[in-house]
């Protein structure tokens, strides 16, 4: 076993919020800084890691676990920018067997082969599907396996309930060994009350936000051109800050267990959030520097 | 949500009844879509410790078995179970083949409806259960399978069967779980055929898918135990069948003769013939109980006893043992696990009995809490199943094993139904009795 000690980190949201988009990027900016990075797609429409590996074919190890008994490193695996490992763990066709096995039985597989020492990585990152709708979706920050995950959300409500979601799982499984939170990404703010909204939110659970991603065309761009924006447009703004996002990465261990809000509670506060968004709306300039 | 745990089980699950169930219909293969496991635990205990097993299933044939794995759990079994039900068909012959899931099948969320109606779109005669463990009990296996042949047996292709009149339905009684269930079923249908009525036994030797044919025909549903209850109502539902629901199966002279009574009421029976076979019967077991006399008074067999087992045999066994034989109850366990309701309603009965003798009645399914009510009794008999032996033995007290799981016994067609069943009854309880007895010169 090497001597080197893989960082293994897990990235959760509500689907469709950008998590492949962040995921990628940061491992982008991880490699680019000479770390050696493995990033891991724990959904079954595996396209995590699409933009990494300039939309080359990927078999996932599902599908190859189904056609063959003896599963060989290579065969799961492709190597993308910057020496980054892409691995996408795949699943079944929608309405029909068990994704949340199969998220399970992928990362079994990864560790028979010794993935995580052979390629002697430095971050290995999780890029799991979005809401923890059972168990195997919380493979990744159980049993040891991730030290620390971290949560992207914009200030939709439908996100921010995947977050406390996410952030109940990390509660149930923080004291058995499982991962802590390393703090929430807020991705593709737009709204003049989103910044406040997620700040709030994150208040009122005991977390923090790590990093604020705006919304950029240079990221839709990229993502046309196949690529991560690190690579596609390295001096840009959006560039930069995902590179910020790794350095906070590599350089902010601090973890914390989440206070997730209960059913009532989490209702309220939505509520409380949908008065003030609406006097705002209706113009009350005095209300919109209260939010 | 209750924390606590059962010790030593008495039951198995929900599988394992709906298996036991199809087991017991003669052409009707079981096909198991689940882990290997599941069958093996099927075969290795259901079958070891039931008194014997049902002339078609599992040992007369091989069992069936889709025996998923991993990827089948990931992408799904349905393609599995289509080859395994394709090539059981080729192999085994059968009128109705019938597809039961495990729980690994069911968490997955394998569409079997679908995968059975195109079987049957392919012209198999095949329908299915979703039986996954948790579920419940075994006996909650019975009532699905149960519940699955009224609702689907119908959608099979069958020949026209001519009616069969006075016939009479009989659930309740579950192959294994009851050690006795043929012998049970046999003293039943001969008590229905002396009153000059039918019994469809459903279940057990010569009994086939043409007798749940023939459900709808039946003028009565007679249930002996709570577990039949929800396969009578369905019926009453779909085919306006009346039911009657008995505290357990009849034994000996005093509850038969309530039974032919209660049979009498409901359906148009000879009156005359009923009556005289009633005499000729009551009148040979009376003669047979003279004949006992000096074991009886020589051997102790007054003695205080423990009754452990079933709702489907215990208030009867309990009245039996008390009523007729004159022996004292201190303790009466009902082990399978009876809804609140339900059980208020089976204590019912017994509550005078419990009363006279200042007896307790149980319901517990816990061998520790059945072990101690068993200590705490002092019983010098004990009529349980072989997990209770160890505190017979502890207590010194005789013994007989009755209730599943029976370890040590071999059972064909015994049963204690009926009059002969009474008298089979007092044999296997006076053996019991005398076991310690040796010959001593005078």
């Amino acid at each position: 076993m090497s001597a080197k000690t893989a960082k293994h980190i897990a990235i959760y949201g509500k689907g469709g919020i950008g998590k492949s988009t962040t995921t990628s990027n940061i491992a982008a900016a991880l490699a680019e800084a000479g770390h050696r990075v493995i990033q891991i797609g724990c959904d079954p429409k595996s396209d995590s890691t699409t933009i990494l590996r300039g939309g080359n074919d990927l078999p996932t190890v599902l599908d190859t676990l189904r056609e063959h008994s003896k599963v060989k490193l290579e065969d799961i695996s492709l190597v993308g920018f910057k020496n980054i490992l892409c691995i996408e763990a795949g699943g079944p066709v929608p309405g029909v067997g068990c994704a949340g096995r199969g998220i399970t039985a992928a990362v079994e597989l990864l560790r028979e082969l010794h993935l995580f020492e052979q390629y002697e990585a430095d971050y290995v990152l999780y890029d799991v599907l979005g809401d923890v709708v059972c168990g195997g979706f919380a493979v990744p920050i159980r049993d040891g396996l991730a030290q620390r995950a971290y949560v992207v959300t914009s200030s939709d409500f439908m996100a921010i309930f995947a977050a406390n979601n996410l952030f109940k799982a990390v509660a149930k499984y923080a004291p058995s060994g499982g991962a802590r939170l390393g703090g929430v990404i807020a991705n593709g703010l737009i709204a003049p009350y989103a910044k406040r909204l997620v700040d709030d939110f994150v208040d009122r659970t005991g977390t923090h936000v790590v990093g604020y991603v705006p919304r950029s065309l240079v990221v839709n761009q990229s993502e046309l051109y196949g690529k991560t924006v690190i690579e596609a447009a390295p001096e840009t703004d959006q560039a930069e800050i995902y590179r910020g996002l790794a350095r906070h990465i590599v350089e902010n261990e601090e973890v914390t267990i989440p206070r997730p809000l209960n059913g009532p509670e989490l209702k309220a506060w939505a509520r409380e959030w949908g008065d003030r968004i609406f006097s705002v709306e209706a113009g009350e300039i005095r209300e919109q520097e209260a939010i | 949500m209750s924390t606590s745990y059962i010790e030593r089980s008495r039951g198995s699950c929900a599988l394992h009844g709906a298996l036991a169930t199809f087991g017991a219909i003669e052409g009707v293969v079981p096909v198991i879509h689940a882990t290997s496991g599941c069958g093996v635990q099927y075969q290795q205990g259901v079958t070891q410790f039931g008194g014997a097993i049902p002339a078609c299933a599992a040992w007369g044939n091989p069992l069936s078995s889709s025996n998923i794995t991993e990827k089948h759990v990931v992408f799904g079994g349905g393609s599995r179970l289509r080859e395994q039900l394709k090539n059981t068909i080729k192999l085994l012959q059968g009128d109705l083949y019938v597809v039961v899931t495990g729980c690994s099948t069911e968490m997955v969320g394998d569409d079997i409806p679908a995968m059975t109606k195109e079987g049957r779109e392919q012209g198999w005669p095949v329908i299915y259960a979703n039986t996954p463990g948790f579920r419940g009990s075994i006996h909650r296996g019975y009532e699905l399978a149960v519940h699955a042949l009224i609702e689907q047996l119908p959608g099979i292709p069958g020949p026209e069967l001519p009616p069969e009149p006075g016939l009479v339905n009989l659930l309740g009684i579950i192959p294994q779980q009851d050690p006795f269930w043929q012998g049970h079923l046999l003293g039943l249908e001969r008590i229905f055929e002396a009153a000059g009525l039918t019994a469809n036994p459903l279940l057990g030797l010569g009994h086939g898918i043409d007798r749940w044919r023939r459900l709808p025909q039946a003028a009565l549903t007679v249930v002996t135990s709570p577990w039949g209850r929800d396969g009578a109502q369905l019926l009453e539902e779909k085919y306006g069948t009346p039911w009657v629901e008995l505290h357990g199966i009849p034994v000996g002279a005093r509850a038969t003769g309530a039974l032919l009574d209660a049979l009498a009421e409901r359906l148009p029976v000879d009156a005359a013939r009923l009556a005289a076979y009633r005499q000729t019967q009551e009148s040979w077991f009376e003669r047979n109980l003279v004949r006992i006399a000096p074991q009886y008074y020589a051997g102790g067999f007054q003695q205080e006893f423990a009754l452990v087992g079933e709702s489907g045999f215990v208030p009867g066994a309990a009245e039996f043992l008390v009523e007729t034989l004159g022996l004292i109850p201190k303790l009466i366990v009902i082990t399978d696990p009876l809804a609140e309701e339900t059980r208020d309603a089976w204590a019912q009965p017994l509550q005078s009995l419990v009363d006279t003798f200042k007896a307790k009645l149980a319901f517990a399914e816990d061998a520790g809490e059945i072990d101690d009510l068993l200590r705490a009794s002092h019983a010098e008999l004990i009529i349980g199943s072989s997990l209770d032996r160890p505190v017979a033995d502890e207590l010194h007290a005789s013994f007989l094993p009755v209730s599943f799981p029976v370890a040590n016994r071999l059972v064909l067609n015994r049963g204690y139904a009926g009059y002969e069943g009474g008298l089979a009854f007092i044999e296997d309880l006076g053996s019991a009795l005398l076991r310690g007895r040796s010959i001593k010169l005078i």
